[in-house]
């Protein structure tokens, strides 16, 4: 899952060359060999390092802000995303539908790498969720809509339906 | 000495023991003082009693055995108006709730879904055993009453009557209720949600059909069946204005007309048979009898083991069946027309009722247009597919899917009731006509209010021949619908029709949320009482 979601990552940052992963452990953290240095483990240190490698820094946060925003979420993703339990989802979606309600990004106002690491962990919460639901989260899915239509940035995941008019009224059912 | 001492001990001990003893006696002859001073209390009173000016305007009135003709008017507690103001009246109604403060005491009088504010004031009229007498009248007691009607000048914002009260001047127990009742009132139409936090209780849904006679007293149930009663009426105005005629059918039967599955088996002397799922086959036979256009309203079975908010086993239907000249849209025009006609007939002349019931179970008013909006059945599930539903062309439609479509239409159309024409022919019974322009489909046609089914109707087939090879297709048994089959082969005029759950009618056009709020004797897998 995490390779793939990296190789969408390179073909997003227009990287030519893709680079060789292996996996560790029983949780399967990706393992980059780079050429010159000791590996780089972890899906946030990769990204972070394709990103610059790319000679696009500007995706980490453009102000010191907004890089310890974007670490944030980097971390949010590996540590509370990717081990959640079917309880925690209501959480996840209440609390991302909360911060998001202000946001076009999840670092303000323009798209960083935690965008997309994001959207990749959280594609999986989102394919299962009723229309009701998806309504219920209107910021996620908003968020999560833009995202998916962001150019270069889906690849590997099939498409979500978001419908952009609202069929819930609040007190109906 | 120490034989004293032990004796003395004894003694002592035996000394304590009658102080204990002699303690208790005390505490009884206490009691029994009590007892006695009560008693001379209440002989006191009841020798004031004797003294008491007002004895004959109070009490427990005989059991109405019907020994009298009173010409005496009962004023309804609907009629309790400003324009009544001074007068003196009678009146028969239930004690609601009463509440005595010193020498007054205020009663709640309730009528069906009305009530008004009485008041029994020591004075002239009432003494004061008259009004201890009132205050300790049982909630739900029904009690005749005198009294005169006065203006209020501040609104009683908690009573039906705001504007008048009664100032009592004879009150009469006619029918006495015991001191405790299974549930309260009060409780029973508390919306959710409200008075929680002063811990006030509401009544569940168990609760109130286990004792159904109570809870059908509060206004939201009055409101709700008498908004049912208004349904059938509206449905029979309006198709014998079309021409209609009704009919009775059997509900003992002998072969299952839908599908075996799902029907009740009784025996019948030395045979068994089956409870009508729906008067289908006997409706059609009118139609072949030249009745035209039928329609029936009765009790339909269905032994479904499904303990949803919307499926009973014992419901009320209201059948349709019309011949039809070329084209079956002309049956869909004619249900839609009386359906339309229902909903008008509500909205106009049953406001009240539908204000009521929203009170406890808040909705939006009910959307209609005119005429009503018809999408095929391939319409419905692409727009399904377009909000990301995958399903296939001829699958029937789940219940979430079908709600959700009902969202999406009246987000599109902003309607509550609408049709779904030409089902798959997979998911019909073997009496629809097949589309003659694709197999695969049928003349067959569901109508939805609210996201949920309240009608399924086709046109029927009305030739023997067609008719056996779907009934073969459905591996039924030929034998046991042969008299069905029969009744077409003397000519058959093409027809339609379909059926409708009073029940859900009610609920879906309220925005209730389940079917048995809407039923007074609700039938269940799980409820046979009352």
């Amino acid at each position: 899952m995490a390779l793939r979601e990296l190789s969408s990552l390179e073909k997003y940052l227009g990287l030519k060359k893709p680079n060789k992963y292996s996996t560790q452990g029983d949780k399967k953290v990706p393992v980059l060999q780079n050429n010159n240095g000791p590996p780089l483990l972890g899906l946030a240190t990769i990204a972070c390092h394709l990103a610059k490698e790319a000679k696009r820094p500007e995706l980490l946060g453009d102000t010191a802000e907004s890089r310890a925003v974007v670490q944030q979420w980097l971390e949010y993703r590996v540590t509370k995303l990717d081990s959640c339990t079917k309880e925690d989802i209501k959480f996840i979606l209440k609390d991302l539908n909360l911060y998001l309600q202000d946001k076009v990004y999840l670092a303000g106002n323009r798209f960083t790498v935690a965008d997309t690491l994001m959207y990749y962990g959280i594609h999986p919460l989102i394919v299962d969720l009723a229309i009701q639901e998806k309504e219920q989260y209107v910021n996620v899915t908003r968020w999560f809509d833009h995202i998916q239509h962001y150019p270069g940035v889906r690849h590997h995941l099939p498409p979500v339906v978001v419908l952009k008019n609202r069929i819930y009224t609040s007190r109906h059912h | 000495m120490t034989k004293e001492g032990v004796q003395g001990a004894t003694e002592e001990e035996q000394q304590a023991q009658s102080k204990k003893a002699l303690k208790k006696q005390q505490k009884e002859a206490e009691k029994a003082a009590k007892k006695a001073e009560k008693q001379a209390k209440l002989t006191a009173e009841q020798t004031t009693e004797e003294d008491d000016f007002a004895k004959d305007r109070y009490g427990l009135s005989a059991m109405v055995q019907s020994q009298q003709k009173l010409d005496r008017e009962l004023v309804r507690v609907q009629d309790l108006t400003p324009e009544k103001a001074d007068q003196l009246i009678w009146l028969r109604a239930r004690v609601h709730t009463s509440r005595a403060k010193g020498k007054q005491c205020f009663l709640v009088l309730r009528q069906q879904q009305f009530n008004v504010q009485a008041l029994v004031a020591v004075g002239d009229r009432a003494s004061k055993q008259m009004v201890k007498f009132a205050a300790n009248i049982t909630k739900e007691s029904i009690v005749d009453v005198e009294a005169s009607v006065r203006k209020v000048e501040q609104k009683i914002e908690s009573c039906s009557q705001q504007d008048v009260e009664l100032h009592i001047e004879r009150i009469f127990v006619i029918s006495q209720a015991e001191p405790r009742l299974p549930l309260q009132l009060e409780d029973a139409v508390r919306p959710d949600g409200e008075g929680e936090e002063e811990g006030r209780a509401t009544v569940n849904q168990d609760t109130k059909l286990d004792n159904r006679v109570i809870d059908l007293r509060t206004t939201t149930s009055q409101a709700i069946f008498r908004l049912q009663s208004g349904v059938c009426q509206l449905f029979r105005d309006t198709l014998t204005h079309k021409g209609f005629v009704e009919i009775q059918t059997p509900k003992i039967i002998s072969a299952a007309s839908e599908g075996g599955a799902n029907v009740f088996t009784v025996s019948y002397f030395k045979t068994s048979a089956y409870l009508a799922q729906s008067p289908q086959l006997y409706k059609q036979m009118c139609i072949c009898a030249d009745f035209d256009k039928v329609f029936c309203v009765g009790p339909v079975f269905r032994a479904e083991d499904s303990n949803t908010h919307r499926h009973l086993t014992e419901f009320v239907g209201l059948d349709i069946e019309m011949a039809f000249n070329y084209h079956y849209h002309e049956v869909i025009d004619s249900i839609t027309d009386t359906m339309v006609q229902i909903f008008k007939g509500l909205r106009d002349n049953f406001q009240t009722e539908i204000q009521t019931v929203n009170k406890q179970f808040p909705s939006e008013p009910f959307k209609f247009l005119e005429p009503t909006l018809r999408l095929e059945y391939t319409e419905g599930v692409a727009m399904l597919r377009e909000a990301g539903v995958e399903m296939g062309d001829e699958d029937d439609l789940s219940t979430p899917n079908e709600k959700l479509l009902g969202r999406l239409v009246k987000e599109k159309y902003d309607t509550d009731f609408y049709v779904l024409d030409k089902y798959p022919l997979a998911v019909r019974p073997f009496y629809t006509m097949p589309d003659p322009n694709n197999a695969k489909y049928s003349n067959s046609y569901d109508m939805f209010m609210r996201g949920e089914e309240i009608l399924s109707g086709a046109q029927r087939i009305h030739d023997a021949q067609l008719l056996t090879e779907r009934a073969t297709h459905h591996q039924i048994d030929l034998e046991k619908i042969k008299s069905y089959i029969d009744s077409f082969r003397f000519g058959a005029p093409p027809h339609g029709g379909g059926g409708i759950g009073l029940e859900r009618v009610c609920m879906l056009y309220l925005g209730l949320h389940n079917v048995r709020q809407t039923s007074m004797f609700p039938r269940d897998p799980k409820r046979l009482t009352p």
